[in-house]
C-alpha cells in the first residue's frame, strides 16, 4: 500500500471572497523509497499542494475537498493540534531558500533540539547527539553545528536543513524546490546525499521543482501540473518519452539541452491563465495546437490511458505528438 | 592594438574590492576580493558570447566593469576601436547609449507608475535624440512591435502591473533597442521566467539580434541556456577565465578540469541517460587570499607539481580554443 495517497484534493485560496483555484483534484500517491517529482510553471499550484498536505496554507487557503492519507491517518481533518503533532514526525518539508529557512540570530544546534525537544520527549544532550549523528549523515563537520546560519555557505545550509528535516525520523520528505538556488555542482551533490538518505531511511520522497531536467534525473515517477491540475502523471521514463498530454509535450520541448543536436525550441503561447477566473472547459485550451469545440465546453477527465500513466486531456492517445 | 572587426576588446582587465576589517587594519596589509583578475577577451561583431560561471565567479561585475558601472582597477577595454577607460563622464553616457545593459528583473528595473511609452521613450527624450512628440510616439510604437507587443498602442498605454513577467523583460528589451545600440549585454535576462516564457524570450533575441544587426554578450549561469543561445563563451572560476572558445567545441570537448566537471553536471531533460559525474571536492571559495599558483588547484581532481608555483595563463590548444591549465 502507498504510504501517502492524495485523492481529489482541492485548495482554494480567498481574495476578497473570490476563491482562487490553486488546486484543484489533485489524486497521486508515493510509496516507501519513492520519489515523485512534481513539476510546472510558477503558479500551477504545487508548492500549494505541498502545502495543504502539511496544512501549512496561509490564512485565507483552504482545503475545500479530497483527502490526504499519510500511512494510517487521514490528515485533512485533524485538528491543528494533532497536525502538529505531525508535523516533522510522520511528514517533514525542506523548503527552498535554504538562507531564509534558519533564524540568523540562533544557532544551527539549537533550532534542530528545539523541533526535536518540542516533538519528542528528550533531554538536550541526547538531542544534540542525534544533531551530531545527522550532521555526520549529511555530510556536515559535527564541530561546525554551533555556528550561527551565516557561517554556512548556500550548500552547506542544505545540507543543515535536510538534517533537521530528518531530525526527527520522518516516513515522507517533501522538499519544495531543495537545490534551485544552489550551482549545478552542489545541486548534484545534495541530490545525491537526499537519494542516499531516502535508501537508508526508508523515506517516501515529494520533490517539487520546476525544472524538468532535474526530475528527469532524480525522480522515479513525474507529475506535470497546469493552472491547479495534474494534466499528467507516470513513471518518469513513460512521461519524458511517451508523454500523452500537450502541455507535457511542449513544456518538454521548450527544454534546452547540452546533449543532442542544436535545433530552435518550441515555445508555448500565451501566458498560464488567471485562476480567479480560469477558462471554461481544459485549462489548457486556449494555449493549446490541438483544440477543438469539446475542450473549450467540457473539462477533461483525469484517465489512466496505459497502466499507471494518467492523463487529464480529452484526447491523450490519440494526439500525434511525436518524439 | 585594436581592430574593426572586434566591436570589444578586453585586455587584462581587473576589479579587486577592498576588503573591510577592523579597526586594525591600518597595521596590516590591505587585503581585496579579486573579482575580476587579469581578464582578457574579444568580441567579433555579430557574436553572441556567453559568460558561465558558478555565483561569486565574477561574471557580473566583469559585466559591470566593461560599461563602468563599477570602475576597473586595471587593464584596458576597447569599444568600437575606442578606449573606454579614457572617456569621461559625459562620453561614458553617450557611449553607453550603444552598449546597453539587460537586467534580470524586470520588476526591479521598470518604475510601475509610468506608463510602458514613458518607460520605453524615456532614454531618446532624455538624450533628445528625437525631433518631435511625434517622431518619439512613432519610435515607442514600432520597437514594441519589433519586440511582439502587439497591440503595440495598447501596450504602450499600459502600466507594468498590467503584464506578465514575460512582456516585461521584452519591454526591457525595448528599452535598450530603441536606442539602436551596437552590443547588449544581458545578465541573465531570462532566468527569472518560466520555461515555456523563456524560450520565447531566447528566440525573440535571436531573431532581434538578425534584425538590428547585434552583438550579444549573455551572462547565465546554466550551460544548457547557454549552448542554445550563444556561439561563443567564457568559463569562469573566481575571477578568471578558465576556458573559451567557440560553443560546441568547449561543451563537446572541455579541457580544463573545472569546465569538465561544470559540463558533466548539468542535468539534460531526458531520463534514462547515463552519464558520468565528475564530482569535485569542496566548495567554490571566496577569491580572497588565493593560494599561489593555479586558483582551481585545492578542487583539482588532475593536480600536477607545476599548478603549485604559477597561476597558467590562457593558451590556445585549437584555433580560437584557450584553456588556462597547465596540464
Amino acid at each position: 500500500m502507498a504510504m501517502l495517497e492524495v485523492d481529489n484534493l482541492s485548495t482554494h485560496y480567498y481574495l476578497a471572497k473570490k476563491p482562487v483555484r490553486a488546486v484543484e483534484n489533485v489524486s497521486f500517491t508515493i510509496d516507501k523509497q519513492e520519489t515523485l517529482g512534481v513539476a510546472g510553471e510558477s503558479g500551477c499550484g504545487k508548492t500549494t499542494t505541498a502545502y495543504s498536505i502539511m496544512r501549512i496554507l496561509p490564512e485565507n487557503g483552504k482545503i475545500i475537498g479530497g483527502s490526504v492519507r499519510l500511512g494510517e491517518e487521514e490528515l485533512t481533518s485533524k485538528t491543528e493540534e494533532e497536525m502538529r503533532k505531525l508535523r516533522w514526525r510522520s511528514a517533514s518539508i525542506v523548503f527552498q531558500y535554504a538562507m531564509n529557512a534558519f533564524n540568523p540570530v540562533i544557532r544551527i544546534v539549537d533550532q534542530i533540539t528545539e523541533v526535536m525537544m518540542e516533538k519528542e520527549d528528550i533531554s538536550e544532550d541526547e538531542a544534540t547527539k542525534t544533531v551530531a549523528a545527522l550532521f555526520n549523515e549529511v555530510g556536515l563537520e559535527p564541530s561546525r553545528m554551533r555556528d550561527y546560519p551565516h557561517e554556512f555557505s548556500g550548500g552547506m545550509l542544505q545540507r543543515a536543513i535536510i538534517a533537521q528535516a530528518l531530525s526527527c525520523d520522518p516516513k515522507l520528505i517533501i522538499a519544495d524546490e531543495p537545490v534551485t538556488a544552489l550551482d549545478v555542482i552542489v545541486q548534484n551533490k545534495i541530490l545525491d546525499l537526499l537519494r542516499k538518505l531516502q535508501k537508508k531511511y526508508d523515506l517516501g520522497v515529494l520533490f517539487i521543482t520546476h525544472d524538468l531536467s532535474v526530475v528527469a534525473e532524480n525522480c522515479h515517477s513525474t507529475a506535470i501540473m497546469y493552472a491547479g491540475n495534474i494534466v499528467e502523471k507516470g513513471t518518469t521514463s513513460s512521461v519524458f518519452k511517451q508523454c500523452l498530454h500537450p502541455y507535457t509535450y511542449k513544456l518538454i520541448g521548450a527544454f534546452p539541452s547540452i546533449s543532442g543536436p542544436k535545433k530552435r525550441l518550441e515555445f508555448i503561447p500565451g501566458t498560464p491563465p488567471n485562476l480567479l477566473n480560469p477558462p471554461s472547459g481544459c485549462k489548457f485550451h486556449p494555449r493549446c495546437p490541438f483544440a477543438e469545440e469539446i475542450c473549450t465546453t467540457d473539462e477533461p477527465e483525469y484517465r489512466e490511458i496505459t497502466p499507471g500513466h494518467y492523463v487529464r486531456c480529452h484526447f491523450a492517445g490519440e494526439l500525434n505528438l511525436e518524439g | 592594438m585594436s581592430t574593426t572587426e572586434n566591436i570589444l576588446e578586453v585586455h587584462d582587465l581587473q576589479k579587486w574590492f577592498p576588503v573591510r576589517s577592523g579597526i586594525l587594519s591600518f597595521f596590516r596589509e590591505r587585503r581585496y576580493v579579486k573579482a575580476v583578475d587579469k581578464v582578457s577577451f574579444n568580441v567579433a561583431h555579430g557574436d553572441s558570447l556567453c559568460i558561465v560561471g558558478e555565483s561569486g565567479c565574477g561574471k557580473t561585475t566583469l559585466a559591470r566593469t566593461i560599461l563602468r558601472l563599477v570602475e576597473p582597477t586595471g587593464g584596458s577595454i576597447f569599444f568600437r576601436g575606442e578606449d573606454v577607460l579614457r572617456k569621461n563622464r559625459e562620453e561614458m553616457r553617450e557611449m553607453r547609449l550603444k552598449m546597453q545593459l539587460i537586467f534580470q528583473n524586470p520588476y526591479e528595473v521598470l518604475d510601475p507608475r509610468l506608463q510602458i511609452r514613458t518607460l520605453v521613450g524615456e532614454a531618446l527624450s532624455i538624450h533628445n535624440l528625437v525631433a518631435d512628440e511625434e517622431e518619439l510616439k512613432n519610435r515607442v510604437l514600432k520597437v514594441l512591435e519589433d519586440v511582439r507587443l502587439i497591440p503595440s498602442d495598447d501596450f504602450a498605454g499600459r502600466y507594468t502591473h498590467e503584464l506578465s513577467g514575460g512582456q516585461l523583460q521584452r519591454v526591457c528589451i525595448a528599452r535598450s533597442l530603441i536606442l539602436k545600440p551596437d552590443l547588449i549585454i544581458a545578465d541573465e535576462p531570462v532566468s527569472m521566467l518560466d520555461a515555456s516564457i523563456r524560450t520565447e524570450i531566447m528566440n525573440l533575441m535571436e531573431d532581434l539580434k538578425r534584425e538590428y544587426g547585434l552583438t550579444y554578450i549573455f551572462i547565465t549561469h546554466d550551460l544548457a541556456q547557454a549552448r542554445y543561445i550563444g556561439n561563443q563563451i567564457i568559463v569562469m572560476y573566481l575571477g578568471r577565465i578558465a576556458e573559451m572558445g567557440p560553443m560546441e567545441e568547449v561543451i563537446q570537448n572541455p579541457q580544463h578540469p573545472y569546465t569538465k566537471a561544470l559540463v558533466s553536471n548539468v542535468p539534460i531533460p531526458s531520463p534514462d541517460e547515463e552519464r558520468q559525474r565528475i564530482m569535485l571536492p569542496g566548495e567554490t571559495p571566496t577569491p580572497i587570499d588565493l593560494p599561489p599558483g593555479c586558483r582551481f588547484k585545492p578542487r583539482c581532481q588532475d593536480m600536477g607539481v607545476e599548478c603549485g608555483d604559477e597561476e597558467p595563463e590562457l593558451r590556445e590548444v585549437s584555433p580560437g580554443h584557450f584553456v588556462s591549465c597547465w596540464r
